[in-house]
């Protein structure tokens, strides 16, 4: 039954991109590994993933989700990399320098323990009550993930004539593909004045396919008792509240959601990592290594990324932290985003263990045009940088050089932004 | 004939003669036309006079307003045809089931029916699944009467059905110091009621047990036999006991008319043929008026009251709320509820609500937003902590009250062969076991015709689908040696195992799709609301019924998940 306690260096909980990327960085710095993924197969929700675009960072070349995730795990077969699938972490407990991870799977129930955790959890998608969208539950209201794994893993159409609301990424590429597999898909409608997708598929997926996209839109209420049979939208105001006299009906047998994105941290949260509210991931330092002594977080666990590129950055990035792990002491100096940015990873810096560069990612909070993004040690200038323009969708890295920057405990890396 | 005369005295005044009453057969009965849904609601409220008449039935219509026709499902066979059962129960929710599961202890062949393709598809899967201490209810009523004695049942028919029960207690909070003395005078009032082992407890008591209450309530009453169930659990249980000790269920099957014979009903007509019932239970819930109408037996009417829950993340339970609470005179108020408040769940998640809204659509499950801040608003003021971006879910369901606002619970007035379970709103599911008892045993009495016969084989205990995520590490290992589907998770929230979902599929009620699945063992009950779960659930259906993916519905014939293949893709 529970057998002897196997341990490891690394656990690495998420078979997607983050967690590959950390299982084989970690493996290749000599650390023994595990790798547990709750699905049968890995390569998370890049299996999905069917479009072009992915690795244009990483490899230079344009792959589809499954090539992509083939490529790691092809990288992973030449590591010694322990892999459970269809391996369901239950528990996780911090005992004085390491964890006990609480494992079920068709083998049954097994306890492992590791020396430090990287979560790799990945992120789950908004839903139909989370937008507070109200009328009747029928079939045909899903996300568009969710659309996604019943069209493209199992080959199942679930919608003949179906409208988009949200303009996340997900929901512009199943616009697309939905199109091509000879469904009409009405249009894509989205509650704020910008687009939440990248404008890259605002182009390839609505305008190349003459599908149309209502600004200031959102969807009121749905109809129908078994199957979903219209939906009610309307005209938003300013503040995001349908304007009367704007409602109108619309005949479709779905609603696809692609509404925002919600790291998954509930085993974060259970060991006691603080999350931070503007990215709902946990606070990092930046080896990715939460507040909680060795847990690491990584990919769209830590904050949701544009491009699966930075997700393999990041996971590679906490795997080979993981594998130096050593449980010193940690010398904080902070990160702040002023005003204009809708957040920046990682919040803080630990002096006691210097990287060779310093990676930041950030958002601004809206579209801008001509921007200087300038960065402040404890008021002094270190870096500046001229965008052409920043939008909400487009994540920004930037990569900094602080050895000789003096930093010390307590010190501020500040984030400034102005038009230009 | 005086209480006539006042009835239409009070009618004439509100709407000036467009409604009148008349009396027949004891009960006052109401014809007119006026011109909103409310004012009928109003028509009937007013014309209630329970010292003198039997019951008001409202026959009032609004102009404009029209009453959608009860929805009827379209499956049409002869499987019933001829069937000449000692009992016919109408209606499979928790009153109906309850019954059911009490008549299987006599000697008689049960049928069991209704009109969804599932238990507990109405009222009772849209409760708050509270247990009621009994507060608001008048000593003499048929609703304090069912509730005192149902909620003293509650832990022995749990146990015996494998089903989640805990008392938790509930809270009624008080912001007036002033009333700590009056408080404590309660108490022989509560005993008085019948409620056991009340007491007040002191505000630094309280904020001890629960620390997020509001911090202007000074004290609060405790009542420590309040409790909490999964109401479609429970009915869902004892529709499968009773079903393993012998009632026929018989779902997709609605009583269409029925045929009487001196004064009583020769046979009921559904769907799939024709029924010829010894005895007739009526547990139709909003269309328990319809059913003793088709009996020749109405003496009252249903007046359907919406009401809306919301259901919050489990994560945030424990800075809430860990049992159930309420505020005192919290606004705004709406009269025939228990007021609705905060629960924490047997599934561990917090539920608040219900509002209270009269409709004319029976049916009508919708939701809507106004129901969710009214009831933030109001609840918010016994737990500021409280949240409207933690909901993961929300439900509406349509209480079945009469004008008298209370249960109706006795056998046939003119009908001989009748016994009603009617006007089954709050408390109706505390009270379920009581009114199981009762109208099983005034069944019985009418189909044996004498003192009835008790099966010796009766088997009170039900054996429960296997929660392996409760069990300890050791057990669940075990579990998994044995089947290992009990180690494959499909539901990331809920943690529930391929194993548990096949079980929800090879049960003696059975249940064929997504959302019946979601019932019994909770797979898209959690935070992701099914965004994981939902195909791998639809294809362990497609697999143990062997049907195409395409054919596996949510829920009722024509939810089908998924329409057909892609281009490329292959049939299932």
């Amino acid at each position: 039954m529970i057998g002897e306690m196997k341990t490891y260096d690394v656990a690495v909980i998420g078979g997607g991109p983050a967690g590959l990327a950390a299982a084989i960085a970690a493996s290749r710095e000599g650390a023994s590994v595990l790798l547990c993924e709750r699905e049968a197969r890995l390569g998370g929700i890049l299996k999905q993933c069917i479009h072009d675009g992915f690795g244009v960072i990483r490899f230079g070349e344009k792959l589809s989700g499954p090539e992509y995730a083939h490529r790691y795990i092809e990288q992973l077969k030449e590591t010694d990399v322990q892999v459970k699938r269809l391996c369901f972490v239950t528990r996780v407990t911090k005992e004085e320098n390491s964890f006990v991870l609480e494992l079920v799977s068709r083998e049954g129930v097994e306890r492992v323990r590791a020396g430090s955790l990287v979560l790799a959890t990945g992120c789950r998608e908004r839903t139909a009550r989370q937008v507070a969208i109200h009328g009747t539950r029928p079939a045909g209201l899903l996300t568009a993930g969710n659309a996604q794994y019943y069209t493209n893993i199992l080959g199942q159409m679930p919608a003949r004539r179906c409208m988009i609301l949200g303009s996340g990424d997900i929901g512009l590429i199943m616009a697309r593909r939905l199109t091509l597999e000879g469904a009409r898909v009405l249009g894509v409608y989205e509650a704020k004045p910008t687009p939440s997708g990248l404008s890259r598929n605002i182009a390839q997926c609505l305008h190349d396919f003459d599908i149309p996209l209502h600004l200031r839109h959102t969807v009121t209420r749905v109809f129908g008792s078994e199957r979903l049979e219209a939906v009610e939208v309307a005209q938003v105001d300013e503040r995001m509240q349908p304007i009367e006299g704007t409602k109108q009906l619309v005949e479709c047998d779905a609603l696809i959601l692609s509404v925002g994105l919600i790291p998954e941290n509930e085993l974060a949260e259970s060991l006691g990592v603080p999350l931070a509210a503007d990215t709902k991931g946990p606070v990092c330092d930046q080896s990715y290594m939460t507040m909680v002594e060795g847990v690491y977080s990584c990919g769209n666990a830590m904050h949701v990324n544009d491009l699966v590129d930075y997700v393999s950055e990041s996971g590679e990035a906490a795997g080979r932290a993981a594998a130096r792990y050593t449980y010193a002491p940690r010398t904080f100096a902070g990160v702040q985003a002023g005003a204009g940015f809708l957040y920046a990873v990682p919040q803080k810096l630990d002096l006691a263990h210097p990287t060779q560069e310093t990676v930041l990612y950030f958002r601004s909070k809206e579209d801008r045009g001509k921007t200087l993004v300038r960065v402040l040690a404890d008021g002094r200038e270190i870096f500046k940088k001229r965008y052409n323009q920043l939008r909400p969708p487009e994540m920004e890295r930037l990569a900094l050089e602080l050895s000789n920057e003096d930093l010390v405990e307590g010190s501020v890396l500040r984030l400034e932004m102005e038009d230009a | 004939m005086r209480s006539i005369n006042r009835i239409n005295k009070r009618l004439n005044k509100e709407f000036g003669g467009a409604v009148h009453a008349a009396e027949e057969r004891g009960c006052v009965v109401l014809n007119g036309r006026v011109s909103t849904w409310e004012e009928v609601v109003r028509a009937g409220v007013l014309a209630v006079d329970k010292k003198h008449n039997r019951g008001v039935i409202n026959r009032v219509t609004a102009t404009g307003q029209t009453v959608p026709p009860m929805r009827i499902p379209e499956l049409k066979d002869e499987t019933l045809e001829g069937r000449r059962p000692d009992v016919l129960v109408i209606g499979a929710g928790v009153t109906g089931c309850a019954i059911a599961r009490e008549l299987a202890r006599y000697d008689l062949d049960i049928l069991l029916v209704d009109k969804e393709h599932d238990v507990a598809l109405h009222a009772s899967s849209r409760n708050d699944g509270m247990v009621h201490p009994g507060i608001d209810l008048r000593k003499g009523s048929a609703k304090h009467h069912y509730n005192m004695r149902g909620n003293a049942l509650y832990d022995e028919m749990c146990s015996e059905l494998g089903v989640e029960f805990q008392r938790p207690g509930q809270y009624l909070c008080f912001t007036k110091a002033w009333m700590v003395p009056l408080l404590y005078l309660t108490l022989l009032y509560w005993k008085w009621l019948g409620i056991p082992g009340v007491e007040v407890v002191r505000a630094k008591e309280l904020f001890r047990r629960e620390p997020n209450l509001a911090k202007d309530i000074k004290v609060a009453l405790y009542f420590p036999n309040a409790g909490i169930v999964c109401p479609y659990g429970l009915t869902i249980a004892l529709a499968e006991n009773a079903v393993e000790n012998g009632v026929q269920l018989s779902l997709n099957t609605v009583v269409l008319g029925m045929k009487l014979q001196e004064d009583g009903i020769q046979s009921a007509q559904t769907n799939r043929g024709t029924v010829y019932p010894k005895v007739v239970v009526n547990a139709a819930g909003v269309f328990a008026d319809a059913v003793a109408r088709m009996a020749d037996d109405q003496f009252y009417s249903i007046h359907p009251r919406r009401g809306t829950n919301s259901i919050l993340d489990k994560k945030y339970t424990s800075v809430v709320l860990n049992t159930i609470a309420a505020k005192f005179g919290a606004s705004p108020k709406s009269a025939h509820t228990k007021g609705g408040g905060i629960v924490r769940t047997v599934g561990g998640n917090l539920l608040i609500g219900p509002d209270a809204v009269e409709t004319c659509e029976r049916e009508n499950f919708a939701t809507r937003r106004e129901s969710i801040q009214g009831t933030f608003a109001k609840h918010s003021q016994t737990s500021p902590a409280l949240n409207e971006g933690e909901i993961i879910t929300y439900f509406t369901g349509v209480r079945a009250p009469t004008y008298e606002e209370d249960f109706v619970v006795c056998k046939g007035v003119h009908c001989k062969n009748l016994v009603h379970a009617a006007g089954i709103q709050s408390p109706g599911l505390t009270a379920a076991p009581a009114i199981g008892a009762d109208v099983a045993r005034m069944a019985a009495e009418l189909a044996f015709g004498r003192e009835p016969t008790l099966k010796m084989d009766f088997k009170p205990t039900r054996v429960p689908i296997v929660c392996a995520a409760h069990l300890s590490a050791e057990a669940r290992a075990a579990l998994i040696a044995q089947n290992p589907d009990y180690g494959e998770i499909l539901c990331r929230c809920e943690e529930v195992s391929r194993g548990e979902v096949l079980d929800a599929l090879r049960r003696p009620v059975p249940c064929t799709t997504v959302d019946g699945v979601k019932r019994r063992v909770r797979p898209g009950m959690g935070r992701c609301q099914g965004g994981f779960c939902g195909p791998l659930v639809a294809q362990v259906i497609a697999g143990e019924l062997d049907i195409p993916l395409d054919q596996v519905q949510k829920s009722g014939a024509g939810s089908n998940i998924v329409l057909g293949p892609t281009k490329g893709g292959e049939a299932g």
